[in-house]
């Protein structure tokens, strides 16, 4: 299957499942940061104007703190979400699905410099549109991969039917990819809704329209909707 | 068991363990003094039986994402890392630090000739042919130096500026040159290579120059304070760097990426040590190294007993019998 859902086993023998973030929303969450950043940064030179000199080495500390510090402080402190990160539901985690740990995170965002090369993020671009979690090379080389932090509920997009028992007990895979279909099926044209449904007319004994209704009520059997 | 009558059976026990964990998410504090906190472990071992029984027996999507969810959220819980002891800065500044230095001699041994030998080079070439100086910098550049080391200034090394403004400026630039020497190491160790060079070079050149000028005597005041810190930390960031390539290009006996897992594990912490070095650098720098009034015994003498100490806390620091750690 064509995923970005990476499954890691726990040490109780069950998978989790860790859902990678993109670049898209990673370059969001980078923006929404950069503007906090030069909000405070904007807002603080306001006092430190007043002390001359030695306020403008403060401001450089206070730089210096927003450039490299923020992000690793950020993400260590509030469970791997800077917060861009917090605003757009991403988070970053070492290898095992925890939250991201102290040197895991300096080397992210130390190699942030390599990733940031040519121009605007060109090799994180392309690390990440290459690599099978999205990671940029900072991620690779810090064990961390970037993840959506919010689980999508189950079947959350299924359209509400009449319940309807399934005629036959499907594993656990098939219940899976009926689920998909029912939760998917509103994003495809209505000839690829019923090309899809009249697979499965040995199952329903129905095509066309009729079929995808009662997927769909299956579907919603399955999600134990009444 | 039919679904129906698992669901019943646990179904209050996976509740009261969502709610716990929901609580937990929004007041910490409050929710880890509960009682339920003691019993956590367990259920949430007990919560993962059930989903591993859930998807054997083929229960229904919404059972299994349910559990799912729910083990999501404990293991974050669960396998949080724990919180970081600040006692340890303290043992890693001066055990961990110079141990690690000293296991990837190799690496800071080639970044200190890359560094230290091109200096040398400009530095007994501009004595030799002085005119030499201006191909390496413009005159513009000429002028700035020599007016910063004047040896008529009251403050020397700078042309302008309290000790705090440039205690600030010296931390923002030199730590960024620092962390960006050590990050552009991953380019196979070229840029590591580059940035240690260049600045051997930068460096040999103003010193080679200012002597030759005859403005040495401000210019090695200034300078012999914290170039014990300075240097050092630089050196050790191309190192850290210089290991990160050599990760790439020859992992040994590991594939390249835990190889490269590993040697960024160890180029933060060196980074991170340099940051450290280099902090007390700038304020050597800014506060110390600019007072001019100073005599020259007190100058070259701290500055000589700063080297000993950089070079014997990096050489011995951490030694079995000295620190018992």
């Amino acid at each position: 299957m064509i995923d970005t859902v990476r499954e890691i086993e726990t040490p109780e023998g069950v998978s989790l499942r860790l859902r990678a973030a993109g670049a898209l929303p990673r370059a969001q969450a980078w923006m929404v940061d950069l503007f906090l950043r030069l909000a405070v940064l904007f807002v603080a030179m306001i006092p430190l104007s007043l002390f001359g000199k030695g306020g403008s080495g403060l401001a450089m500390l206070l730089m210096f703190a927003l450039l490299w510090a923020y992000s690793v402080l950020c993400e260590v402190w509030l469970d791997g979400q800077t917060l861009g990160k917090r605003a757009l539901g991403l988070r970053v985690v070492n290898a095992d699905g925890t939250p991201v740990t102290w040197l895991p995170s300096v080397v992210r965002n130390l190699l942030r410099v390599v990733d940031a090369l040519p121009g605007v993020y060109g090799v994180g671009l392309a690390s990440t549109l290459i690599d099978p979690h999205a990671r940029r090379l900072g991620d690779i080389v810090a064990g961390t991969m970037v993840i959506h932090a919010q689980d999508l509920p189950a079947g959350q997009q299924v359209p509400t039917l009449a319940a309807l028992p399934l005629p036959l007990v499907l594993a656990a895979d098939e219940q899976a990819a009926l689920m998909a279909f029912a939760e998917r099926a509103g994003q495809l044209t209505v000839q690829r809704q019923e090309e899809l449904a009249n697979l499965l007319t040995p199952l329903t004994g129905q095509r066309d329209t009729a079929a995808i209704r009662q997927l769909v009520a299956h579907a919603n059997w399955l999600l134990g909707r009444a | 068991m039919k679904q129906e009558r698992f669901v019943a059976l646990h179904g209050r026990e996976w509740d009261s363990l969502q709610s716990w964990l929901n609580a937990l998410d929004r007041q910490p504090k409050r929710t880890l003094r509960q009682e339920q906190t003691l019993d956590f472990a367990s259920s949430y071992r007990r919560l993962c039986h059930h989903l591993a029984l859930a998807r054997g027996r083929g229960y229904s999507h919404e059972v299994t994402e349910r559990l799912q969810r729910i083990v999501q959220q404990g293991h974050r819980v669960l396998y949080r890392p724990p919180a970081p002891r600040w006692h340890r800065v303290a043992g890693f500044l001066v055990a961990g630090f110079p141990r690690l230095v000293r296991a990837q001699w190799r690496c800071m041994a080639v970044a200190a000739a890359l560094f230290y030998l091109p200096a040398l080079f400009v530095l007994v070439l501009l004595q030799l042919r002085p005119e030499l100086a201006h191909t390496l910098f413009s005159s513009t550049q000429l002028a700035q130096f020599e007016k910063m080391y004047d040896p008529a200034n009251a403050h020397i090394g700078r042309s302008s500026g309290t000790d705090l403004q440039m205690f600030g400026y010296y931390v923002m630039n030199n730590v960024s040159i620092a962390f960006r020497t050590f990050a552009s190491g991953l380019f196979f160790g070229v840029g590591a290579i580059y940035v240690l060079g260049a600045n051997g070079v930068l460096i040999g050149g103003v010193a080679g120059h200012l002597t030759a000028i005859g403005y040495g005597g401000p210019f090695w005041r200034f300078v012999v304070g914290h170039s014990a810190f300075e240097l050092s930390a630089l050196v050790i960031a191309g190192g850290a760097g210089l290991q990160l390539g050599l990760a790439l290009l020859a992992p040994g006996r590991q594939r390249r990426g835990p190889a490269l897992v590993a040697a960024g594990w160890v180029g933060a912490q060196l980074a991170l040590g340099a940051f450290a070095m280099l902090l007390v650098a700038a304020f050597i720098e800014a506060y110390w190294s600019s007072i001019a009034a100073l005599p020259d015994a007190l100058k070259f003498g701290s500055g000589a007993l700063l080297w000993v100490l950089v070079l014997g806390w990096l050489g011995r620091g951490g030694r079995a019998g000295t620190h018992g750690a």
